[in-house]
């Protein structure tokens, strides 16, 4: 019988480590191994929501009528599909939906007992995340991560540009990497004797307390590999851009800076195959964005209470956040790889965790799906009962994950196709 | 074959199928009043009871059966337009239900424990950190936030770890031993006279609000950009600094002129704390001192509190200008203040070994510890690092793996310290010192200090608690009682009120929202602080004086300063200092229910809702949490265009039987807050936006309109009626029990990570009755439940 590499590696027991082998292969190589070309996801919340009556047009189906929002996204009308009635099931009316934008997790708000599940862009990374410098990007403009891990914790994020940008793309001096490397090193010596603790502290222990020191160990475990794999990449150089180190959007309430920072990060990131996922959590603070005609509360605006003053305002706000996806889909669609655009190989999933923020209801969640390589030019008006998980098992198999399900999902999201 | 098979199942109950069926009797029940509804192939509310099995091991099925009882007994089930069943057979049904999930849950209890294994969550671990190395440090911040279950974020079942918050971990426990190990000599300590004069703020100021005189600056605004940064004070190395601020009112008619100072990076963005609001008196230089702690290139911010605007001085000109003025004399500065040098923080980890000069490439003056027998030096600093660090008396085997690093890191040429780093930064990250260690039974001494500790300040345990356990005595309850007398009168049980109060009453959310200036533009920022204040000195005060816990319903006092008191409309407050105040009956004020605080975390900046605050009322004060709200059913659409109130939108839902069953219970209390507005003033009418009757205050038109007028009468169950929030207080007042059952269950949630269950009834009923006759004090109530064996078992 001949045993494969693969099965070799599992009979030792070290089977853990085979993704490293992966993530060691220099582009090229990786290349000639993986003919298809790289498949990405940027999944964007915003957290206050998008007056519906300003996004959904009134007929489905191609021939749609344009609205205010979908106004500035016109150059990418057959770039993307704007999608109506989708809605997590068993996440009901609040600002905790946020928990479960990315995972579908059932009533996170009950707070007691829930316990969230993994979100797609990690369940994503754990398959194709090794193939880049970073399994996924987790970047917030407020702090607070959409991604979770399988154990349902959460992941943090990043708020600061520049120092992600460093990350990415600026190589230290020779003695801050010498620094590093030696950093990684102990940390991976550190995590090895930890484990061994964590081991012998399981005995005597009940169900519930061993489930947490599982999380412990896998966690341990996961870290052990990320860490190799950084020391491996660390001897590698980064890729140069031409872009400069950008300087962080210092204002709190700045919804449009902070965004668009974001978002030049995100074409960056995949233009270099830094990584092929990134969450990205934009402002919803109760601070008054610096927007001309804007004087009241970005979140106080979403409170809006039908008064036309409130909702007028509130349209400022949300234009300019459909001003800068404009931009993003621009320079992802501008940007060519192996013979076609950035756009068509990455899906721009654009939406919320609430479908009326004035008053709290997750229904009717605004969706807009961008690239990817789907058909796009339509206006998908579901059915009321359809999950956004459907959406997101189209999107995980898109990215060539072979899964059926996720979340509540009842199969794919009917209505939306690959394009041949 | 198969409809016929199909058929027998709709005729014969499933429960003949299961063999955890319920009893007869209660079966009897169940078909009598409930399956009609509750069976089939729709059961009403998803309910289907012939299905359920009387399996109560399985977590999902007992926590149905027990919403079965809850709706049973509170007589929302059967609905009214159904029969009643008699009172005994309600009685039997409950208890049944009750003494099945006792017994589920004790048989999982002796196997167990009560609660599931804890780590620390990101504040108990900065404080920990803390208190473990010396430092002041900010480590929170760089840590994922935790999640919560039963509204605390201290539940063990939810919180939970991943590789990023172990890298996190490792990062934090890197920075925290960079601060406690000192590479180089004491920074120079500075002291410093400034004058704002000099300050580039007032140089470059295009307006003319700031005026230059001999021995002093006067401030005439308080616009947020006419604000003074200290550029003059702008450390170039962390620590302790002790600041000195000399300023007196100007031109302000004998009253005293307030000003705030904050302190920190003052970037954009970044976070800054409020060091206080300060009082200058008139024509009289008044000092100002404090110390804080400063990171480098930190500063200080001065504005001035209820002057006037920028705009309305530089019309005039700050020289003609003969409105109030804040006259800053100067500002002084000393430090960074240390006690010693190394540092404490220094020397606890290295006791009195030596440094020397270890250059490095970026420092030739770099000094590091060194030993001249390193082998034997790390085993006493890990195990002295280990016991205080695990909580617990340490031996060879728990400080192996450490000792096994430093050994591995000396061998692969590194230098005494450095190895010694990487094992310290191991036991940081250590299972033993991220968990706590309980196991199922009575906790031992040292669990029984942790959680002790954990409760009352959200740190470990300190000196005296580790030497107590090491004896063996804290067990002892009149050695608890001491212990608990003794850290409650530490200033370290602020802890509890940051972390337990502002939980329990929401107030971490008091940022949520702004209010919209144009509806509301007497809020500032000012009565924000003071309203938050005032709720934690309120609990304070009733925990230190043993006061009813009554009072958190209603009380005859309460904490004001100037500010808060003219939002409450009490005379006579004067300053910012909050005292305690009689509180006149007439102002329908008292308790927490009525404070700004809470009123302002329960609405949005724009709206209220009955439901939300009802919902509050009866999870936070009552003790009687709601039913989670049924699937799929539209939330209110707000609106504020004053043609319709909330009270009228809400009418219509509960018109709906199967939505009143829940809101008849959950908006009385909501409507009883309704004469309350979202920043917690008192209202007899709605503000609209767009028309309305023009309201006028102090002779100025406001830029919203007199809507409806506010109905808060409603009635509880039973048919209590009231008119008014002081009625609806006293009708609470009625089941003191229940009170005091609602708060043993909220504390007792908070201190073991973990909600009581139906198992913990009796418990928790012997807890109320020991403090019944205490007249329910607060203290009273937090020894009992230390003194309580679901306190004292895992």
């Amino acid at each position: 019988m001949k045993l494969s590499r693969r099965s070799f590696l599992r009979a030792g027991g070290v089977s853990l480590a085979l993704p490293l082998f992966d993530a060691v292969l220099d582009r090229q190589s990786r290349g000639a191994l993986n003919a298809d070309p790289p498949r990405r996801l940027v999944c964007i919340c915003a957290p206050l929501g998008l007056h519906g009556p300003n996004l959904f047009p009134q007929q489905a189906g191609r021939d749609y009528e344009s609205t205010p929002y979908l106004d500035l996204l016109k150059d990418f009308r057959d770039d993307l599909t704007v999608i109506s009635g989708l809605a997590h099931p068993g996440v009901d009316s609040g600002h905790d939906s946020i928990f479960s934008f990315l995972t579908a997790a059932q009533h996170p708000e009950r707070r007691a007992g829930f316990k969230n599940s993994i979100s797609l862009d990690q369940l994503a990374a754990e398959k194709i995340g090794t193939q880049t410098r970073f399994p996924s990007l987790t970047l917030s403009a407020e702090g607070f991560s959409l991604s979770w891990t399988r154990s349902g914790a959460l992941v943090p994020s990043d708020v600061w540009p520049a120092s992600v940008f460093a990350r990415l793309f600026l190589e230290g001096k020779p003695e801050e990497v010498q620094k590093q490397i030696r950093r990684l090193q102990d940390g991976r010596s550190i995590l090895d004797q930890v484990g061994d603790q964590a081991r012998r502290m399981q005995a005597g222990l009940g169900a519930g307390d061993r489930d947490k020191l599982d999380e412990y160990f896998s966690s341990v475990r996961e870290l052990e590999q990320r860490l190799a794999a950084n020391e491996e990449w660390s001897h590698k150089p980064k890729p140069k851009v031409e872009a400069q180190q950008p300087q962080n959007a210092m204002n709190a309430a700045d919804l449009v800076g902070k965004t668009k920072l974001l978002f030049d990060l995100t074409h960056l990131a995949f233009q270099t195959d830094s990584t092929r996922l990134i969450t990205i959590m934009l402002l919803g603070t109760s601070l008054v964005p610096p927007i001309p005609g804007v004087s009241d509360g970005h979140h106080n605006l979403s409170h809006h209470g039908q008064d036309p003053g409130k909702l007028e305002q509130l349209r400022k706000v949300e234009l300019e956040k459909m001003r800068l996806l404009a931009e993003l889909l621009g320079k992802l669609k501008q940007s060519q790889e192996a013979g076609g655009s950035l756009l068509d190989r990455t899906s721009v999933f654009f939406s919320s965790n609430l479908g009326n923020a004035s008053s709290h209801s997750c229904t009717n969640l605004p969706v807009i799906l961008a690239g990817g390589g789907f058909k796009h030019g339509q206006h998908l008006a579901v059915d009321a009962s359809t999950p956004l998980s459907n959406l997101y098992v189209s999107l995980l198999q898109r990215l060539g994950l072979e899964i059926g399900e996720f979340g509540t999902s009842t199969g794919t999201l009917t209505g939306l196709e690959v394009a041949g | 074959m198969r409809t016929v098979l199909a058929s027998t199942l709709l005729v014969l109950p499933l429960w003949s199928a299961f063999a955890a069926a319920p009893p007869e009797n209660v079966r009897a029940y169940l078909t009598g009043h409930c399956t009609k509804c509750h069976s089939g192939e729709k059961p009403k509310g998803k309910l289907d009871l012939e299905s359920l099995a009387a399996d109560f091991s399985v977590d999902a099925d007992r926590r149905r059966w027990q919403i079965v009882a809850e709706r049973v007994k509170a007589g929302t089930m059967p609905p009214k337009t159904q029969p009643r069943p008699a009172a005994g057979d309600v009685q039997m049904l409950t208890d049944w239900i009750g003494s099945q999930a006792a017994a589920a849950e004790t048989a999982r209890r002796a196997a167990h424990g009560r609660t599931v294994l804890r780590r620390l969550n990101r504040v108990e671990y900065e404080n920990t950190v803390r208190d473990l190395l010396g430092i002041e440090v900010d480590l929170k911040e760089a840590l994922p936030a935790d999640t919560a279950a039963d509204g605390f974020d201290n539940a063990g079942l939810a919180l939970h770890t991943s590789s990023f918050l172990l890298e996190k971990y490792l990062d934090a426990a890197e920075t925290a031993l960079n601060l406690a190990i000192v590479n180089g000599p004491q920074p120079p300590l500075v002291k410093k006279r400034f004058s704002f004069k000099d300050e580039r703020a007032v140089k470059v100021a295009t307006e003319k609000v700031f005026l230059a005189r001999d021995d002093d600056l006067v401030m005439f605004s308080s616009s947020p950009w006419n604000s003074i940064t200290t550029g003059q004070f702008y450390p170039q190395n962390r620590g302790i600094y002790r600041i000195r601020v000399s300023a007196s009112g100007h031109q302000s008619a004998g009253q005293p002129v307030s000003f705030q100072i904050d302190a920190g990076p003052m970037l954009m963005g970044t976070k800054n704390h409020l060091v206080g609001y300060f009082e200058a008196a008139a024509d009289q230089p008044t000092i100002v001192e404090f110390t804080d702690h400063f990171e480098a290139r930190n500063t200080l911010r001065v504005l001035p509190y209820g002057l006037a605007t920028a705009q309305a001085v530089n019309k005039i000109g700050a020289e003609k200008y003969e409105g109030p003025g804040l006259a800053v004399q100067w500002v002084e500065y000393e430090g960074p203040l240390y006690d010693q040098w190394p540092p404490a923080s220094h020397r606890r980890i290295f006791g009195d070994l030596q440094q020397a000069k270890v250059p490095i490439q970026s420092d030739r003056n770099h000094l590091e510890v060194v030993s001249s027998d390193p082998a034997s030096d790390a085993k006493v600093i890990l195990r002295r690092f280990a016991r205080r660090a695990f909580r617990r008396t340490v031996t060879d085997d728990d400080i192996a793996p450490f000792v096994a690093l430093f050994e591995q890191k000396l061998a692969a040429q590194y230098t005494f310290e450095q190895a010694v780093r990487v094992a310290l930064k191991g036991v940081l990250v250590s299972p033993e010192f991220l968990f706590f260690r309980e196991r199922p039974g009575r906790l031992d001494d040292f669990a029984l200090a942790s959680r002790l500790s954990y409760f009352l300040w959200s740190t470990m345990p300190d000196d005296e608690l580790l030497s107590l356990a090491g004896e063996g005595k804290l067990e002892q309850p009149g050695v608890l009682r001491e212990q608990v007398e003794r850290m409650l009168k530490s200033p370290q049980s602020r802890a509890l009120t940051e972390n337990f109060l502002s939980q329990w009453l929401g107030l971490r959310d008091i940022d949520f929202t702004v209010p919209d200036h144009l509806m509301y533009p007497e809020y500032d920022d000012l009565l924000k602080t003071s309203m938050v204040e005032e709720t934690q000195r309120f609990f304070e005060e009733i925990l230190k004086e043993d006061l009813s816990l009554t009072n958190f319903v209603a009380s005859d006092f309460t904490f004001a300063n100037e500010r808060l008191a003219r939002h409450y409309g009490i005379p006579g407050v004067k300053g910012h200092a909050l005292v305690k105040v009689a509180l006149p009956p007439e102002l329908h004020r008292g308790g927490v229910m009525t404070m700004g605080s809470v009123l302002k975390v329960t609405a949005n900046g724009t709206t209220t809702s009955p439901i939300v605050r009802g919902a509050w009322v009866l999870e936070r004060i009552m003790g009687t949490p709601p039913p989670p709200p049924p699937g799929g059913v539209p939330a209110i659409e707000p609106d504020i265009r004053g043609a319709t109130t909330i009270r009228e939108q809400l009418a219509k839902h509960r018109q709906i039987e199967s939505c009143a069953n829940c809101h008849k219970l959950i908006d009385p209390p909501g409507f009883a807050l309704e004469s309350f507005d979202v920043i917690g003033g008192w209202r007899d009418f709605y503000r609209t936006r767009g028309g309305g009757k023009a309201v006028v205050v102090d002779g100025k038109r406001m830029y919203y309109g007199r809507g409806k007028d506010i109905d808060p009468a409603d009635e509880l169950q039973g048919g209590r009626r009231f008119q008014n929030i002081d009625e609806f207080k006293q009708l609470l007042l009625e089941d003191k029990d229940q009170l005091a059952r609602a708060l043993a269950t909220k504390l007792l949630t908070y201190a073991t990570g973990r909600a009581p269950e139906a198992a913990d009834k009796a418990e928790v009923d012997a807890v109320v009755a020991k403090i019944r006759d205490k007249n329910y004090g607060l203290r009273s109530l937090v020894h009992e439940i230390v003194q309580s064996s679901i306190f004292q078992s895992k």
